[in-house]
């Protein structure tokens, strides 16, 4: 319809300058060493023990979380499937509001309510359940993250959901199909894009977190995000720190290309 | 009863979600600013946020830029999503790769890549680098609301318009907007919403001097975060649910009337739809208006108070001075002070190397001060200005000489040492003397803290290894890694400011602390005491510095000067409760206070203690590449 190429100069210009030429800047420090000679030292120093651990370790915290998001979410979405598909802004609206709050007083706001003599334990001892050791481990840092992006696979799935035609669900169920049926052989393929739109946006930003892990991890656990923030602040090694970083988004790449075979469509969205 | 489960489910999930912000906004009532211990209902950090030019300054810096990234990226956004449509396939599909980067992108890789592109095009950080990171990255949350919308729209109603003689533009106004705005509003939301929320990004690219409401947060970690924080977030999150819980049940309450006005047989006249519609349009429009009026003129309001006659521009770590003073200088000198906050020595010495802002008075550790007079960024004190410097204890001058000798360029502010802080119903007392008590298997049940600090963590192992604090010795270090590792099943926590607040609720029966915040940790759970380690320890100062690029010395001095002031230095102990150099103000401190040895050690003690020195760019990084193999471990 719209015969109007050049409208997209503006934005195309926005990408090139804040996207493109910043990558660009990342992989000339990436592979450049102090003196600005080309080296592979920052790229191959991802081998480095504490390196490599760090990675694992992030990727392996990520993973966790995204699974128990999904798990939690997938069921939110069925929910609402049904019950509020008209009040669509108003789901929209929840799920992003505590983002109205700042991102880092919320993830404190964890670690008061985790502490070993925190609110939360206070609450479970009254119950007489016992308490939940679990600040300062890895534990912790899978809560946080699932607390902070859990959103982020609720609203994709809950978008993909409404969307799905309830005569396709009638028709399965009019043919004779189970429950269990209509969910997997109805329900989860339809839902499919959202799914895979979830992950990415739980995965990534786990992945290369380093404020959950500081203030929930007690210092004790270092994942890839960390380091890079300190290769970057505290000593000042730009060149190791966008090594690092190019190797964690080849990681990422990875996953995501995996991922994608899944989603045929891009169909997924946040909204 | 299968519904009961649903909503139970739902209700769980919500709780899950608001949880911390429940507890936020009930800290923000809370008499006391160590977190999870409740002192007492209290509205003094409403009363402080309403007086503290720095969080509305912030305040306003944050929706200042939420609003112009989310207007900016909304428009651009929008109308690229326009020319996107008229794109081949290909081109199409290669447009949409480019705008997934950002969103597949890790925060810290999108913000240290902006950075690094900045530095390379010799751009200084500023307001405008912070906004223009934001649009780029709020920008894929615009396009990827507004194109599926465009592309359900279809053309026919465009063409239609056109062919009834519209202009292309009128033609997109009015008609192809209409239906394409809930990918606009949503869109916009969404970007909004990202910006408002953002920290790593505005970390990495904003200048001197700019905070917005998460970076005022992380560079107020040194002492604590203060719950004028918390009350000013619970102040926004408030607003936003009330207006969102409106403009979700008013549109409502209008579709059941307008149905039973339609069953009633009462339909809308044109005219009267037309008029709902404006009304409903102003709604909006007051909105946005009253979210400009406030970041527009709020920042006015700020930059008034701080921008007329007179300036010094203070940094300092965050909330490490009583705002009282602050004040109270401003009105008896009529100069204003902009003061800019950062969390660490280490994140603020490349700004001032940088030299893009020149500041007029800095606070800063002592090892890094002697870091800045070896680079030449300071200029000497002139003692003439500042009769106030009698005040400061010669002993403890005699000390600093050593980092600075003749003290010719740094004025100690707050002074202090690092010990060992235990809860005496746990352990006995008398039983720590030793820094070899934080390895003790015995007392790892009762929860042992360490510093995460590489100079302060460092020294420990060294004082018990006999090694210098300041070595940098290779073999030496292996050494003291080796024994720090050691001692990392032991330990419940390394953190800074955290330690403090979990030595008061008892989570944590000892650790490593700062002399400074001994008095206020006790002062929340008296069963706390103090002890520096016989090994010794170090004696750090945070001094007073002028740089050389310092546009007005003169205010600066007086500034020093007026800090150094008895009564002064007494309000700076009672808000910081860090010892002070200054003999007179001791007079003027409880005699109880005075004579308390752990918070001013006697000179013997005080001949067992050191001071870290800078060691050079080699060491520092042989010292980080140690700290590294640390810490990964």
């Amino acid at each position: 319809m719209f015969k109007r190429k050049w409208l997209t100069a503006p934005y195309l210009a926005f990408i090139l300058c804040g996207t493109v030429i910043p990558l660009i800047a990342i992989l000339y420090y990436g592979f450049t060493d102090q003196e600005g000679s080309f080296t592979l030292e920052n790229i191959t120093a991802i081998a480095d023990e504490e390196h490599a651990k760090a990675l694992g370790l992030a990727l392996l915290l990520a993973l966790i979380c995204t699974v128990v998001c999904l798990i939690l979410a997938y069921p939110v979405g069925l929910i609402l499937r049904k019950n509020a598909s008209g009040k669509k802004g108003f789901v929209v609206f929840i799920l992003i509001l505590p983002m109205w709050m700042n991102f880092l007083l919320r993830t404190y706001a964890w670690k008061a309510l985790l502490a070993g003599n925190g609110v939360l334990n206070n609450i479970l001892g009254g119950l007489g359940i016992g308490k939940l050791n679990i600040i300062n481990t890895p534990a912790a840092i899978v809560l946080g993250m699932v607390y902070d992006f859990l959103p982020f696979m609720i609203l994709p799935i809950y978008n993909v959901m409404v969307k799905i035609d309830n005569n396709l669900i009638e028709a399965a169920y009019d043919l004779g199909a189970s429950k269990g049926k209509v969910l997997t052989k109805v329900l989860l393929p339809l839902s499919m894009p959202g799914i895979i739109s979830g992950i990415t946006m739980v995965f990534v930003p786990a992945v290369t977190t380093f404020v959950i892990s500081q203030i929930l991890g007690g210092g004790k656990i270092y994942l890839i995000g960390n380091i890079i923030e300190q290769e970057f602040t505290l000593n000042g090694n730009r060149q190791l720190g966008s090594g690092l970083s190019l190797v964690m988004m080849v990681f990422i790449l990875i996953s995501m290309a995996l991922l994608n075979k899944f989603d045929k469509n891009g169909e997924g969205s946040i909204i | 009863m299968k519904n009961f489960w649903k909503r139970f489910y739902l209700v769980i999930v919500l709780l899950f979600l608001y949880l911390p912000i429940i507890t936020l906004i009930v800290l923000s009532f809370n008499n006391t600013k160590t977190m999870g211990v409740w002192k007492g209902f209290t509205l003094k950090w409403y009363q402080e946020m309403l007086s503290s030019p720095q969080i509305l300054n912030a305040f306003c810096n944050t929706l200042f830029i939420a609003l112009i990234a989310a207007v900016v990226s909304t428009i651009v956004g929008t109308i690229a999503c326009v020319g996107i449509m008229a794109l081949s396939r290909r081109q199409r599909n290669t447009i949409l790769q480019l705008t997934n980067i950002p969103l597949l992108n890790a925060d810290i890789v999108t913000a240290v890549s902006l950075l690094l592109a900045f530095g390379l095009f010799g751009i200084s950080l500023s307001l405008g680098t912070v906004i223009f990171a934001h649009i780029t990255f709020c920008l894929p949350y615009v396009i990827l609301n507004v194109l599926p919308k465009l592309r359900q729209s279809g053309t026919s109603t465009y063409e239609a318009a056109l062919d009834l003689g519209a202009s292309p533009v009128y033609a997109f106004l009015h008609v192809v907007l209409p239906d394409i705005m809930p990918g606009v509003f949503s869109g916009f939301l969404l970007a909004f919403t990202m910006s408002l929320d953002d920290f790593i990004i505005t970390y990495f690219t904003r200048g001197a001097g700019i905070n917005t409401i998460s970076t005022l947060v992380y560079s107020q970690v040194k002492v604590g975060i203060r719950p004028t924080i918390f009350a000013l977030s619970t102040v926004i999150f408030v607003i936003v649910l009330v207006v969102l819980l409106l403009s979700n049940f008013l549109p409502d309450k209008i579709a059941q009337k307008r149905e039973e006005d339609a069953k009633k047989g009462i339909e809308l006249t044109p005219e009267q739809r037309r008029k709902k519609k404006t009304l409903q349009r102003i709604g909006y429009g007051l909105m946005a208006a009253v979210i400009a009026v406030v970041s527009i003129f709020g920042g006015r309001y700020v930059g008034a108070m701080t921008g007329n006659g007179e300036v010094i521009y203070f940094y300092n770590y965050g909330d490490y001075i009583d705002p009282d003073l602050v004040t109270a200088f401003e009105m008896q000198t009529g100069i204003k002070v902009v003061m800019d906050t950062f969390d660490t020595n280490e994140s603020m010495y490349p700004i001032v190397e940088g030299g893009q802002v020149s500041y007029d008075v800095i606070v800063a550790g002592d090892y890094t001060v002697e870091k800045m007079i070896a680079n030449k960024l300071l200029q000497p004190i002139n003692y003439e200005n500042i009769p106030n410097a009698a005040n400061l204890e010669p002993s403890y001058m005699e000390i600093l000489a050593r980092t600075d000798p003749g003290n010719t360029y740094m004025i100690p502010y707050t002074w202090g040492t690092v010990g060992i802080l235990y809860n005496k119903t746990m352990i006995p007392e008398g039983r720590i003397t030793s820094w070899k008590d934080l390895w003790d298997p015995e007392l790892a049940e009762y929860g042992i803290l360490m510093q995460d600090s590489l100079r302060d963590t460092f020294m420990v192992a060294e004082m018990i290894l006999g090694f210098d604090m300041n070595t940098s010795d290779p073999e030496e270090l292996q050494q003291v890694v080796d024994l720090l590792i050691e001692q990392q099943p032991l330990v419940q926590a390394y953190e800074n400011d955290a330690a403090r607040d979990d030595l008061i609720t008892e989570d944590a029966g000892i650790g490593m602390i700062y002399s400074g915040e001994y008095l206020y940790c006790l002062d929340e759970n008296e069963n706390l005491d103090y002890v520096i380690p016989e090994e010794g320890t170090n004696v750090w100062f945070d001094c007073f510095v002028i740089p050389a690029n310092a546009k007005n010395v003169e205010g600066a001095e007086k500034f020093i000067n007026f800090m150094l002031d008895a009564e002064a230095g007494l309000a700076t102990f009672e808000y910081l409760t860090y010892p002070i150099p200054n003999s007179a103000t001791m007079e003027l401190i409880d005699e109880e206070i005075r004579e308390d040895e752990n918070v001013f050690p006697s000179q013997e003690t005080l001949d067992k203690c050191d001071m870290y020195h800078y060691l050079g760019k080699e060491a520092d990084q042989v010292l980080a590449s140690y700290w590294k193999r640390f810490r990964g471990n």
